[in-house]
């Protein structure tokens, strides 16, 4: 592909707190205030939203250059514009920086302005703090130690709305809490496509609304919590749950479909309490899907796999092991099957591909997961390491193309012994009910028909309990990290992986994770000169545009 | 849902009015519907948010945003009352009273159902034959106080006519009159008014000379008009006073987007009456004005956005709108000059904010009229539908006409002052003997002579306290001052009543909404009354005028009602600061200024009322209903301890 240079952006002068720089044409005065490390406070400002200008707390002064009569700046001794300072205050949110434009972010008139705001939006705000979930990351708590005052000269009654409403099925409206910045409004017009939300009444006592016959019931309703920058919208499911400075924060990707969105997974102690989204321009920007983001529960169910068992017999990780790799040993390549799944990590594809190569099966493969896109940012692939799959060689242009003759050799018992990772073998179609022909030894987290009539069963971790890397449907190689550790005696699928190997094979000297990503970076070339960590919070692109057009039409075509 | 065939055909007209975009269909709409079923219901705004490809809470929004839609149903007999400054002050407020006791509504008990101001303010008798609300200057302060019942006007309402009122047939806006100009007088935009055997229809016009103007101009090229009209000089009638001509040179041609040019007649300021009487009785002048206007910007659909509160206006417009249509002035190739117009009325629905010129164009767009933030939506550029739009008021629009009646802008110039050019419309109330409209040359008269020759001086035994020159935005001028001028000092009487001079001592001309009040008038009263109409009329939008707005009204309340304490008119002005330039639009500084020059010019007024003593601000706030109760608000202390206490912190 050919590189052509981007169209040069005209650089323009800006003087920020008196220190000339310079910023590309089309940057927002508070974008460039930014850049020079000075955070000006803002409610409605959203830099994936229009902006409306309306919360006032962007207030900075601004100057323009002089001009002589004939629309030429009058340059000072310095060689740079002399500027007039316009007497009224300006908001920085909606006005791109201009040639020698200059911007006071602190000045007395900023100072007095801010306070100003600040003052109107608490008087009529209810003292909610000691209960509102917003506390801890609140912008008016945040922006009142700033920038505001400490005392109330407010003596009346406040303005009182409505303060436990139903937005949705998973969004609670506090209407008092509200300072109508009209963030949630505006992601419903602008991002998910849903005009649900509006303001009724007038004056002081507009009030956000969905109408009565509608509910905020979008999938993508949760970005309203994320994006309020108070405590009136919450989420229904985090209410009240867990004050959020007490959550340990890990950065993660979500794995219920391929696009990856990348999160944020709050966790105490050994419970996850929410999932945020996390910026990444390439993936998700700062939006999840309510329906990926509310997915973790199952992680802490009652009924989690955590011991070995062998005939449901529960046994000690070696005996397990040991008993795994006599059963493997005992049929020849062409009676075993491995069927392998899409949510597994590239670090545990590729081990597993090891012990495909050691016990020599030809029959393996991936189930596939389809489902509807929802043309924002669920991807009809819901595995969220297809392409990591096929990258490691565990599934070929379709997958899930080999999952019928795997069933049909089961069937007729030319299979004897089927080993799965991850995956409910009735459900991929592999076995049909009943006590099944052949023997199955299975990895998994949740028990479920495979496991119950498994052999072996072997208890592993689930997404949120494990390091690993994904590559998603764009060829995009995202990281997760560990946030909570995995109940009872599961272990981490790698290591079971190398020791199922290792019982199998003799020793082959992998001692940690990171030891995995470098000898799978030795044999696969888009890995070459990768390693976990350089991975980095955002994922890096792995594979070529090229590449994954080629994959893409493949599945296609196949 | 079955809608009548009649009303279905009305839909659809209103529906082609609005080429651009189906949503600016919304209020016409819901006036149709209320019109017709006497209510919105929710099966209303499901349908009309249906038919035009909405989402309910689009419509919603509107239905709550703007007072005069109502979502039950009221009495058979609508009464409207209302209660700004001039009216109060001519004692509405007793006529309120009066006009629910003859109708039987028990005003108490449905203040009760108010919830804080969310609810609806129409109170219903139980016979369900009448219904009464309050409402916001009606435009027609010189014969104050007024009412309306259902769309018929009725005038200088004696209390002992309340209850009359209810069996009213007949409307003092319709009612033909005849008086004599005053002596003092330059009647130009004003000429027809109240002139014998004047008719509002389109052949009295023609016999009077009517529309040779526009063929003049049809002749001319656009250009050369805007150039007159810079010339001229003419300002703004709005209240905003910017230089017309200035306006409409911003209006770039040849562009891809169409150009829209709107008339303002939303006359919504508290004291000002003038374009009410141009639209009722000489409605043709209003049009050949802006025929022209568009004419010169270039633009080939206008619309006249009239405030909801004068349906006998809108009717009377539509009437000469199909008269212009069919003589030729209106449609395609205006008088074979190949100009095409077309012009469409649109209704408001009570909200003083559509008259801010962004705000009235987010209400045309069918949306809650929230002004824009300038940049960058300058109407010239981007406006109507994000195209170019040019928004005048409605005598600015008739003076346009005359500027080419008089031979042009020089001509024109030659009325009035330098840089204040023209005729004026001065609309006087208050404690006068004659309040009312009286069109002058700019500047040719002071404030004392407009109170006394003009309006035949004050009530007798009255001495002069206070007056606002601009519309109830304007800064409030005391009696008794004097005002520092370059070169000499001039006494309140001495005032020209022309922009410049109003600015230089410290208000403005505004929209020559002049409200004189006399020492038998309480400053606070005043101001309360000012301050609840902006509490009420605040959009909403941007947080300090909304919060600070309702948070004004609270502490002339709490004043009022003998709970004020003594650092009440430093918050008061503190708040009022807080608002003034840095808000959206400019109703920050109206709603800022009465506030301001009020506490400033009658601080003694407001210190004597509020004189409480108030301990240092602690946790938890102040109960209001205490600092009212209360002679003195003691300090308790926390017995164990010691640490200082309020009341309200006990309960």
């Amino acid at each position: 592909m050919s590189a052509e240079a981007p169209p040069a952006v005209q650089m323009l002068n800006v003087q920020i707190d008196g220190t000339w720089m310079q910023f590309p044409k089309g940057t927002r005065v508070i974008e460039a205030c930014a850049q020079a490390q000075k955070f000006i406070p803002r409610y409605c400002y959203h830099p994936k939203l229009s902006s409306p200008g309306n919360c006032r707390m962007c207030m900075v002064e601004l100057g323009m250059p002089k001009m002589t009569p004939d629309r030429k700046p009058v340059l000072g001794p310095d060689g740079k514009p002399e500027l007039n300072w316009i007497p009224r205050p300006q908001i920085s949110c909606a006005q791109d920086v201009s040639e020698g434009m200059g911007i006071r972010t602190d000045s007395p008139m900023v100072q007095e302005c801010r306070k100003g705001v600040m003052e109107f939006l608490l008087i009529n705000h209810p003292l909610d703090c000691p209960i509102c979930d917003q506390a801890g990351e609140c912008r008016l708590q945040e922006f009142s130690v700033e920038y505001g005052d400490s005392g109330s000269r407010f003596l009346e009654h406040k303005v009182k709305k409505p303060k436990n409403v139903e937005l949705g099925p998973r969004v609670t409206l506090d209407a008092e809490r509200c300072i109508l910045c009209s963030r949630c409004i505006r992601f419903m017009q602008e991002i998910a496509n849903d005009d649900v939300l509006g303001f009724i009444d007038r004056g002081s006592f507009s009030t956000i609304a969905c109408h009565p016959d509608r509910k905020l019931d979008s999938n993508y309703s949760l970005n309203t919590v994320d994006i309020c920058p108070v405590g009136a919208l919450t989420s229904t499911d985090f209410r009240f749950k867990m004050r959020v400075w007490f959550l340990k924060e890990t950065k993660s990707i979500d794995v219920n479909c391929g696009t990856g969105c990348n999160i944020t997974i709050g966790s105490r102690g050994n419970v996850i309490y929410r999932i945020t989204p996390r910026e990444n321009n390439e993936v998700n920007s700062v939006w999840l899907p309510d329906s990926h983001r509310l997915n973790f529960k199952y992680l802490f169910r009652g009924d989690r796999l955590t011991m070995p068992t062998v005939k449901a017999e529960p046994v000690e990780w070696r005996t397990a092991i040991a008993i795994a790799a006599e059963l493997f040993k005992a049929q020849p390549a062409a009676a075993m099957a491995l069927v392998a799944s899409g949510r597994m990590t590239n670090e545990e594809l590729f081990l597993a591909k090891r012990l495909v190569a050691t016990l020599g099966i030809t029959k393996f493969d991936i189930v596939p997961r389809k489902g509807e896109s929802d043309g924002l940012l669920i991807s009809e692939d819901r595995n969220p390491n297809t392409n990591g799959a096929r990258l490691l060689g565990l599934t070929g242009t379709r997958p899930g193309a080999k999952l019928k003759k795997i069933a049909e050799g089961v069937d007729t018992g030319e299979i004897k012994c089927v080993i799965t990772f991850g995956e409910d073998l009735m459900r991929a179609g592999v076995i049909e009910a009943g006590p099944p022909r052949a023997t199955i030894v299975a990895m998994d987290i949740l028990p479920n028909r495979t496991t119950t009539h498994a052999a072996v069963v072997l208890p592993a971790s689930g997404w949120a309990e494990k390091r690993g890397s994904m590559i998603n449907v764009k060829g995009r190689l995202q990281r997760l990290n560990q946030a909570v550790t995995a109940p009872g005696q599961a272990r981490d699928d790698w290591e079971i992986l190398r020791d199922l190997i290792q019982a199998v094979s003799g020793s082959n000297g992998i001692a940690g994770i990171e030891d995995v990503f470098k000898a799978m970076a030795a044999e696969v070339p888009e890995f070459a000169d990768l390693s976990l960590s350089k991975i980095g919070d955002l994922g890096l692109p792995v594979l070529s545009m090229k590449e994954r057009k080629d994959k893409a039409a493949e599945v296609q075509v196949g | 849902m079955k809608i009548p065939v009649d009303l279905a055909t009305k839909i659809e007209e209103a529906i082609s009015h609005y080429p651009a975009s189906k949503r600016s269909a919304s209020l016409p709409l819901l006036h149709l519907w209320q019109g017709h079923f006497g209510f919105v219901s929710d099966e209303a705004i499901n349908w009309i948010a249906a038919k035009l490809e909405l989402t309910p809470i689009n419509i919603l929004e509107l239905v709550t945003f703007y007072p005069m839609f109502r979502r039950r149903p009221i009495g058979r007999r609508h009464i409207r009352v209302c209660r700004t400054l001039s009216c109060q002050l001519a004692g509405s407020y007793d006529l309120k009273e009066r006009i629910s006791k003859a109708a039987g509504i028990d005003l108490e008990k449905w203040a009760q159902d108010q919830h804080d101001g969310h609810g609806d303010a129409v109170a219903v008798s139980p016979d369900g034959r009448y219904s009464i609300e309050f409402v916001e200057c009606l435009a027609s302060c010189g014969t104050a106080p007024v009412a309306m019942v259902d769309d018929l006007l009725k005038e200088t309402v004696k209390v002992d006519e309340a209850s009359a009122l209810l069996k009213l047939r007949e409307s003092d806006a319709t009612t033909p009159r005849v008086r004599k100009p005053h002596p003092r007088e330059k009647r130009l935009v004003f000429k027809n008014i109240d002139r014998r055997g004047w008719t509002s229809d389109l052949d009295c016009y023609l016999k009077d000379g009517g529309y040779k103007d526009l063929k003049k101009a049809l002749k001319m090229k656009p250009e050369d008009i805007v150039e007159e009209v810079k010339k001229s000089g003419l300002r703004g009638r709005g209240g905003a006073g910017f230089p017309c001509g200035v306006k409409w040179g911003f209006i770039k041609r040849g562009g891809p987007k169409p150009t829209y040019l709107i008339c303002n007649a939303d006359e919504s300021e508290p004291g000002t009456f003038k374009d009410r009487y141009i639209i009722h009785q000489d409605p043709h002048q209003l049009l050949e004005g802006m025929i022209i206007s568009c004419y010169a910007v270039g633009a080939n659909l206008a619309y006249i956005y009239i405030r909801g509160e004068f349906p006998e206006g809108a009717q009377i417009l539509e009437v000469a709108l199909a008269e212009a249509r069919a003589k030729g002035f209106l449609g395609a190739n205006i008088l074979k000059s190949g100009f095409n117009l077309e012009i469409y009325v649109h209704r408001g629905a009570g909200a003083y904010i559509c008259g801010e010129e962004t705000g009235l164009i987010e209400s045309l767009e069918g949306k809650r009229a929230y002004p824009r933030i300038k940049p960058p939506y300058f109407p010239a550029v981007l406006g109507l539908y994000q195209c170019p739009t040019i928004v005048n008021n409605v005598e600015t629009l008739c003076d346009i006409k005359h500027i080419i009646a008089l031979g042009g802008g020089a001509e024109y110039a030659k009325l009035g002052k330098p840089n204040n050019t023209g005729t004026r419309i001065l609309c006087v109330s208050g404690d006068v003997q004659k309040p009312g409209y009286y069109e002058v040359e700019v500047g040719s008269i002071t404030l004392g002579e407009l109170i006394q020759d003009v309006c035949g001086g004050l009530k007798p035994g009255r001495q002069l306290k206070a007056v606002i020159p601009g519309g109830s935005s304007a800064k409030v001028l005391r009696a008794g001052d004097k005002y520092k001028l370059k070169d000499r000092e001039i006494a309140l009487e001495d005032i020209p009543m022309y922009f410049d001079m109003l600015a230089a001592c410290g208000s403005m001309a505004g929209s020559a909404g002049v409200i004189i009040m006399d020492d038998t008038r309480d400053m606070v009263e005043a101001l309360n009354n000012i301050n609840e109409f902006y509490a009420h009329e605040s959009c909403g939008q941007c947080t300090p005028c909304r919060e600070g707005s309702l948070w004004m009204k609270k502490i002339t309340d709490r004043i009022l009602a003998g709970g004020g304490v003594e650092r009440d008119p430093d918050i008061l002005k503190g708040v009022a600061d807080n608002i003034a330039g840095k808000t959206i639009c400019a109703f920050g500084e109206a709603c800022a200024w009465p506030t301001q020059s009020f506490v400033t010019k009658f601080r003694e007024e407001f210190a004597s009322k509020a004189s409480k003593p108030l301990p240092p601000p602690m946790p938890p706030e102040y109960n209001p209903d205490e600092l009212i109760e209360k002679e003195t608000i003691e300090v308790l202390h926390d017995a164990r301890t010691g640490s200082p206490l309020a009341p309200a912190a006990l309960k």
